[in-house]
Order: structure tokens, then sequence, then C-alpha cells
């Protein structure tokens, strides 16, 4: 028995030495240009690369199922706030060198960062900026008081059939920018390290930007049916004039023919700046895999390169990470850029985030539809969140 | 002719256990040890419902036996072992994994500062003109004595692959080689004759790299540590300069005997222990942590340990957990003891327009009935979310409050109370045809002669129904009245899709929301709370969830029970 065993073994480790081949999983909108890239990968270092679409969604999920045991994909395409818990879990390997390293913007990078690794060569990021269909805003307004008053004037001007403001507001992501803006935070740093047991949504920041987008309700701009979707079909229907949104929409405004603009999120306060969240999209590598060196330099070598990099933004037009290919970008991207690249923060990628969307929407939900006090639903926030870390 | 088929049949039988036995142990010797258990017994009862004569009728059973064990006794044997541990983020491995990888892993390897390169040459055999994987590598030492790595043999297998594998250097002496301007140009080692192929600082052969780089360092040597004479372990790292070197390397982490308090007493125990600082590791609550420079500890890896009754007393001593569990609990038994009434009262309703014998149509009106329970509930609950429940947007507020009333909106999302109702008529739109499908059946059974004679007796319409229709149809729908009330006490899908539990309920610092059910609140306990998922709560959870819906079930069991008593 066990000879026969032993003898299978070295069947398949024969089969293994010869059957090399890098898999990523992807989701559609890198999947083409990824499998094109490969098969040149292929033609110059002789090692397959196989290309597997995977609901983006899934992917994390389905990774921590196959990972553990060895299987799935040797290099996976995703958001950086995976990072935390896929590498508390010991599934993601670090990357030992990151070539020209100093040609990336610093947020990516800090982004895939964790316990002072990087865990994932980012492509882009992307979150949410102003977009102004340029029909009802000429000039974008540059803080908030402007705004309200430009977007009161439109709901006048056309009576209600068009909106001044609209946007997914009682999602945290999307309500980040006052929230943080003001000096609020979700987690402390210190030494570069993230306590997580420091929580600063509750601070007088936090209060002070949940107070405004309050104020947005209270002055009749928001309304509590407002979400993702009925942001979307207004934008595209020319209903709204004013959105917050990221640069993943911007070709389906395209379609819809709207001649938008890009622009900062205004001012909360004379000099005071929003500060959105932002996620970086980017490639990580199996820990389990048996093939983890071609995985590297798959993406240290090939990926990882100026020229790829931007083949990749051609196919999937996001706010490319690395410098040197922003100034090839069109305008709309580099409006994202400036604005996420300079005020933007980072999701914090560590596992204890899991309970912060929750609570956080739970406590907006209070503030804007049941008109709890702001510093009452924020600090019951915080001890959900600790409950939960503890 | 049935001697030889019934040989092919005891074949097949053969075949069959040989194959699950040896299914059984490799999964044993893998750590699943439910699934083996579970392959031995299914094993153990199909022999002998075939062999044993007294069993003989068992045997059509063996289809459900396989499909019982397989599908229910082990997911529930899973689930209650998961209910005592601590599976989930952070802690998905065993701990010999975890300790195998702390020890073997090329991540847990550093290089030492004063950590020297050594040159290497690689040598291939080549088969016409075409070079092989079949290879010699060739080291030369700090100084220029050379060596030539031995055979390669693992130490670590993964899914039959090989992981980590070690080689020892052996003086070039043994060999035979051939020499060209004083540059070793082949080695042979029997009859097999190795040419040079590659080294990494001759520019003549770099056209060979992708070839060395594909077929000989990534597949083969970058799992390999060779061991020289001074035991210093050598292996093939990335360098700054993104070329593969080969570097003196050292584990980071050890086992080692070292003095640990455990239970107020010094006892030496075999510990793992950084190389670089010579600490011991901490192992606490299923996690090994090492320390960093400011004495900090910092979590590595976790491996899924027995944590006994913890998720168990969490539940009910946990006062984030506890807290809300009555009002959640009496809302989910509203919930869905209304969700059955109302589905039972309108499907039964429909049924009786639908059992009218003068009503024309009745095909079409039953296919349109049927349109709810045809619609995936998935594609059906966004739908109502989106365009009928939006406060602004939807249908409901929009035409029919705000348009034909001319009052305010209603808060369906944001009101816990209008919240409630959105759900039940969500669940209601979902569940009525189904009950009306079963009612018609259910009608068709009951025979036309006892209206008759009730007629006869001058029996009123109402009272017909009161005394015939509805008892008779109790009989055969009671059951499946109690099987709706224990699917819609975890009616997830509706619950989580529509509202999310929403609104959030003030004063309490849980993730509980007004229309949450134990099971959602639950789901959002163990993956959305914390960090992430955790199984084992989550499991814990499950298994007290069955207890309440069992407990429920058999009261109704026995109350519904009484309605027989009619039939007698």
């Amino acid at each position: 028995m066990k000879k026969l065993l032993v003898s299978l073994l070295m069947i398949l480790m024969v089969f293994s030495v010869f059957a090399v081949k890098i898999t990523i999983w992807t989701s559609e909108a890198q999947a083409p240009i990824l499998t094109k890239l490969g098969d040149e990968f292929k033609s110059i270092y002789g090692i397959d690369v196989e290309v597997v679409q995977v609901n983006f969604n899934d992917i994390k999920s389905k990774f921590l199922t196959a990972a553990p045991a060895g299987e799935g994909a040797d290099i996976i395409v995703g958001a950086h706030d995976w990072v935390g818990e896929l590498a508390a879990n010991g599934l993601i390997e670090p990357i030992p060198v990151l070539p020209e390293k100093d040609k990336y913007l610093p947020t990516p990078l800090k982004a895939f960062t964790y316990n002072g690794k990087l865990y994932g060569i980012p492509y882009a990021f992307d979150g949410p900026a102003l977009i102004y269909n340029k029909d009802y805003v000429e000039n974008p307004p540059k803080t908030f008081d402007e705004l309200i008053k430009v977007a009161k004037q439109i709901q006048e001007e056309y009576e209600g059939e068009v909106r001044g403001l609209v946007y997914d507001f009682k999602n945290f992501y999307f309500s980040s920018y006052a929230i943080f803006g003001f000096g609020g935070y979700v987690f402390g740093e210190k030494d570069g390290k993230i306590n997580v047991k420091d929580i600063g949504l509750a601070n007088e920041g936090a209060v002070k930007g949940l107070s405004l987008i309050k104020r947005l309700v209270d002055e009749g701009l928001l309304e509590s049916g407002d979400n993702y979707n009925v942001m979307d079909n207004m934008f595209k229907d020319g209903q709204a004039a004013m959105i917050i949104n990221g640069p993943w929409a911007v070709p389906g405004w395209k379609e819809a023919g709207i001649d938008f603009g890009v622009a900062p999120i205004p001012e909360l306060e004379p000099g005071v700046k929003p500060k959105p969240f932002f996620g970086a999209q980017g490639f990580m590598v199996n820990a389990k895999s048996p093939n983890k060196l071609y995985a590297i330099e798959f993406l240290t070598k090939f990926i990882s390169t100026k020229d790829v990099m931007y083949r990749i933004y051609l196919a999937d037009p996001r706010v490319p990470s690395r410098k040197d290919v922003l100034p090839m970008v069109d305008d709309v991207t580099k409006a994202f850029a400036e604005f996420l690249g300079n005020y933007g923060l980072p999701m914090p990628n560590v596992p204890e985030m899991a309970g912060v969307w929750g609570a956080m929407g739970d406590a907006l939900s209070k503030v804007l539809d049941q008109g709890i006090p702001v510093e009452q639903a924020l600090k019951e926030a915080v001890d959900t969140i600790l409950a939960g870390i503890k | 002719m049935i001697r030889f088929w019934k040989f092919i049949g005891y074949v097949f039988l053969a075949l069959f256990n040989a194959f699950s036995i040896w299914g059984a142990l490799f999964l044993f010797s893998r750590g699943f040890y439910e699934l083996s258990i579970t392959f031995f017994v299914l094993v153990f009862l199909i022999d002998y419902f075939i062999f044993s004569k007294g069993a003989y009728p068992y045997r059509y059973m063996i289809p459900a036996v396989i499909l019982l064990f397989i599908l229910v006794l082990y997911p529930i044997a899973f689930t209650i072992k998961t209910a005592f541990t601590n599976y989930g983020t952070g802690h998905i491995m065993t701990r010999q994994e975890v300790i195998d990888r702390l020890l073997t892993d090329p991540v847990y390897t550093y290089v030492p500062d004063e950590g020297k390169n050594y040159i290497y040459e690689i040598f291939v055999r080549y088969e016409g003109i075409n070079p092989t994987g079949d290879f010699k590598m060739l080291v030369y030492d700090e100084n220029g004595e050379k060596y030539v790595v031995g055979n390669i043999k693992p130490i670590r297998m993964q899914a039959g692959k090989m992981i980590l594998g070690e080689a020892h250097l052996i003086p070039l002496e043994k060999y035979e080689v051939m020499k060209e301007n004083g540059k070793i140009i082949t080695i042979m080692d029997g009859d097999k004759t190795y040419n040079y192929f590659y080294s990494p600082v001759d520019k003549e052969t770099a056209i060979n790299e992708v070839f060395f780089k594909s077929k000989i360092a990534f597949p083969i040597l970058s799992k390999v540590e060779i061991v020289n004479n001074r035991r210093e372990r050598l292996s093939l790292r990335f360098s700054n300069d993104g070329t593969l070197k080969l570097v003196e390397i050292k584990h980071l982490y050890r086992m080692a005997l070292s003095e640990v308090v455990e239970n107020g007493k010094t006892v030496a125990k075999a510990t793992l222990i950084n190389d670089l600082t010579n600490r011991p590791l901490l192992e606490e609550d299923g996690t090994f942590y090492d320390f960093d420079e400011n004495g900090d500890k910092v979590p590595i890896l976790g491996y899924i340990s027995y944590l006994g009754g913890e998720n168990f007393t969490k539940i009910f001593t946990d006062p984030t957990i506890s807290g809300p569990f009555t009002k959640i609990f009496l809302w989910n038994f509203t919930y869905a003891a209304l969700s059955v009434v109302f589905t039972f009262a309108i499907g039964l309703i429909f049924a009786l327009v639908l059992n009218n014998n003068t009503l024309k149509g009745r095909t079409l009106y039953r296919t349109l009935l049927i349109i709810p329970w045809a619609i995936p509930a998935f594609i059906s609950v966004l739908i109502w979310k989106n365009g009928f429940f939006n406060e602004t947007y939807g249908v409901l507020n929009r035409f029919v409050v705000n348009g034909l009333f001319n009052k305010e909106s209603i808060k369906w999302m944001t009101n816990p109370f209008w919240a409630k109702v959105s759900v039940l008529i969500v669940n209601t739109w979902l569940g009525f045809p189904y009950m009306m499908t079963v009612s018609l059946g259910a009608l068709q059974s009951i025979p036309e002669e006892l209206y008759e004679a009730a007629s006869i007796d001058g029996a009123s319409k109402s009272k017909r129904f009161w005394k015939i229709t509805f008892p008779l149809l109790m009989t055969t729908i009671a059951p499946l009245l109690v099987g709706s009330f224990a699917f819609n006490f975890n009616n997830f899908v509706n619950i989580y899709l529509l509202t999310s539990g929403g609104p959030a309920i003030p004063n309490t610092s849980t993730p509980a929301g007004a229309t949450d059910i134990l099971i959602s609140y639950t789901y959002k306990l163990a993956f959305e709370a914390g960090r992430g998922q955790d199984f084992g709560f989550a499991s814990a959870i499950s298994i007290l969830i069955f207890f309440i819906v069992a407990g429920i079930s058999f009261v109704n069991f026995r109350i519904s029970g009484s309605f027989e008593e009619v039939n007698r």
C-alpha cells in the first residue's frame, strides 16, 4: 500500500514539475488584457499564464476557501482592504522586492502594506470625487456653502425636475469625506502601526462631519430614498446636477452622453479639505502556491513595468498608481488622481475593518433617518466596533 | 448468466470498498477525521446490507444512506465540532500546519547580515540539441573550492507537490569533469554528461536565462535548501536588482526546549524560538505572537484550537449579544407566525375562488397567481426594495401615498413599524402561491358528497366551510404550515436583501436592527463584526437556532396533530 502511495506521489511530482502554469483570478474588467499580457509573458519565459474570470465579489471568498488547502489561484487581483484578512490567515505572500518603488504614489503602496510588509502590487486606485453635469453647473463649487447655494438654485430653477445634489449619503464609504476632513479617523496609528483599540469615529471632528451631512438633509438637498442606483440613474438621465461618485462609473456616463466634469469635493469649511476613503487595486500572491516565485517574477519583472501598467490602464481606465503613467492618462482620470492622490485616505486594511462598515452604516441611518443626536449615534457605533474586536 | 452478473456485481463492490477505504485512509492521514469516519461507517453499512441476509430490505436504502451520510450527518457533525473551536479569521490552519510553516516556509527565513553570496553554474544534459530539465548545479565556496549539488530529497510535501527539499554538497572530485581553458565545461555522472549551460555572472549564457528560470530555478531549485559542510543553508533568493542569487539563509524560527511558565509553574517545553532575538514565541488564544523591538507582541499566525463551551456561554453572558436577544426573538416569532397566517389566509382564499367550477379562465388566473413563486426570491425582493418601497422614488410613496391620497411619504425602510410591515408584505407576496397550490390540491381531495349532504341538511355556505372544508383541509396542510413556520423562522434571504435588519435600534452597542431575525442578527455578529469571519461562533448560534426551531416545531406538530382527531 505504502509503495503504491509513494509511486503515485512520484508520478504526481513528475507532472507537477513539468506542468508549470500561473493561474490568475481576476474580474471581467482586467481579464482580457491580462490574458493578452499572459501570452506575451509566455513567449518570453515559456511559462503558461491562465487567466480565470471570477466575479469581483467572489474572488476573496473563493480564495479564502481554496487557498488554505493549498489550492486556488497563484495570483489574485483585488482590493487592498482584503490584505489584512488574507495576511492574518497566512494566505498571501509579501512581495520581496518591488523594482522602481519610488515611481509609485505613496498612498497605494501604503494601502497594500500590512504589519510593515508590502503584500501586493497596486496598479490602480479609485475613490469618490464631485461629478457635475456641465448643462447645469458651469463652475464647480469651491466650498460647501457654495455647493448648497448652487444646488438650491438649480432645484428652484427646474422646479423639482432636476436635483442639485444626489449621492449615496447613508453609505459610510461615500460620506467618509466629511468625517475625516474635520479630523475623525477609523483607527489610530502609531509608528506606522495601526492600533485598532483607538477609534476616532466619535471625536469632535467626526461629529462635525456627520453634522454637515445632516445639514444637507435638513436643507432639503438629500432625500431619504437616495441610494447608489438612484444617483446613478438620475445622473445618466440628466436629472441630477451634481453627484459624488468614483471613476468606475465614467464609462456609463459617457455612454449616456452626459457632458460631465470632475472636481474635488468642495472644502467643508473655508480651508478644511475633505478626505474621502479610497481603495487601491492590485495583484497579490498566494502564499501556499508552489509557484510563488514565478508569480513574483511575473509581477515584478513584467506587470509592474511602466509600459504594461499603461496598457492595463487603457483596458481598465482607473487611476494608475505609478506616477510616470499619470501624465499619459486622460483629463477625467487626471482630475480624480489629483484630488484622491492629495487628499484621499486608503481604507484601513486590517481585518477589524469588517465591523466598522455595519456599525457606521447604522450610525448614519440613526442620525439621518431617525433623528437621533449625532454624538449619541457615533458613540454607539464606536461601542459596537469595540465590542466586536475584544 | 445470473451468476456472471453476480460476479460482476461483487467485482464492483470490491472496487467500491477498496476505493472508499483508500479514500478514508487518505482523508484520515490528512486530518479530515469526521469525513474519514463517515466513509468508514458508510462502507461498513453498505457491506452489511449486502452480505447480511437479515438486512436484505435495507439494500434499497443504500442510495439514500449515502446521501444521508454525506449531505446531512457529516455537515451536522462538522458544525457541532466547529462550534467548540475558534475557527475564523486568523485561525484557519491546524496547529501542526502553522508550526510546519513557521519552521520551513521561505517567508520565515532571512539572509544574515554577514551572509555570503555564492557563485553557481548550471550544467544540463542535452537530448540531441535540446536542453532538458535534468541538471547539475556547481557551487563555488568562498575559497574557490567547487562542489556539486547532490540528490534532492523532499522534506515537506503538499498535495503531492514538493514544497521544500534538501540537498547536500558533494566535492567535485567525485565527478569526472572536462575542462577547456581551465574552465569546467562538462560534468559526468555515471553515463550521463552535463554541459555548461548558465551562470548569472556569465554574459554569454544570458540567452539561457529564461530556460534556466522556467525549467530549473523556479520549479525545482527555488524549493531546495542546499546544506554545505558547515551546515549553513544556501538558497536562491531575489536580490534587490531582481536577479536570483544563491545566498546563505537562516530560518527565523526554530524548535527548541525552553522554560515557559505554565499554570504558575516553570516547565521545560518544546517551543518555537525566534532566531534573531532568541525569545520564545508566545502562544495565546490559538495564536503565535512574536515580539517587536519595543517588546510589543505581534501576531504571526493563528491556528484552530478548541475553546470548550466559550462560544455558547458568550451568547448568554456577553451583554452586547444577549442584550437585544429577547427583542429579536419576539419579533422573529411574530414574523414567522404572521408570515404563515397571511400566506395561508391569502393562498386559501385564492384557492377557494379558483376551485369554483363556474369561474371562467381559471388556468390563466392560476398561472398569473403563481408568478411570484416562479420568480427567484432574490430578484423580486430587490424589485420590492428599490421599486416599491424606496421612500422618495418608490411606486408606493410616489404614486399611491403622495399622488392618490396626497399624504406624506411613508418611511418604509426607516421607521421600525413600517419596516416590519414591508418585510411582511414581501414575505406574504413570496409565500402565498405555495399555500394556494397546496390548498388547491387539498381541496380536490374533499369528496363532493359531503357538501351535498350538508346542503340537504340546510347548512349555510360559511357553515359548510368551517365545518367541512377547513377541518379536512387542515389535516393535510397543518404539517406544511409547521414546515413553513420553520422555514420563515430562518428566512435569511428576505430580511437580509430587503432591510438588512434595519433600521438600527438606538441605545444599543450591537449591530441589531428592528427587523433583524435571529439568523440575520447572528450573521452580522459572526461575519460583519469584529475581525470578519467567525465560523465557530456562527456554528454555535446555528446549533442554538436548531434547538429553538426544533422545540417550536415539536409543539406545533402536537397542536396540528389535534386536527387529525377530526378524521377519525
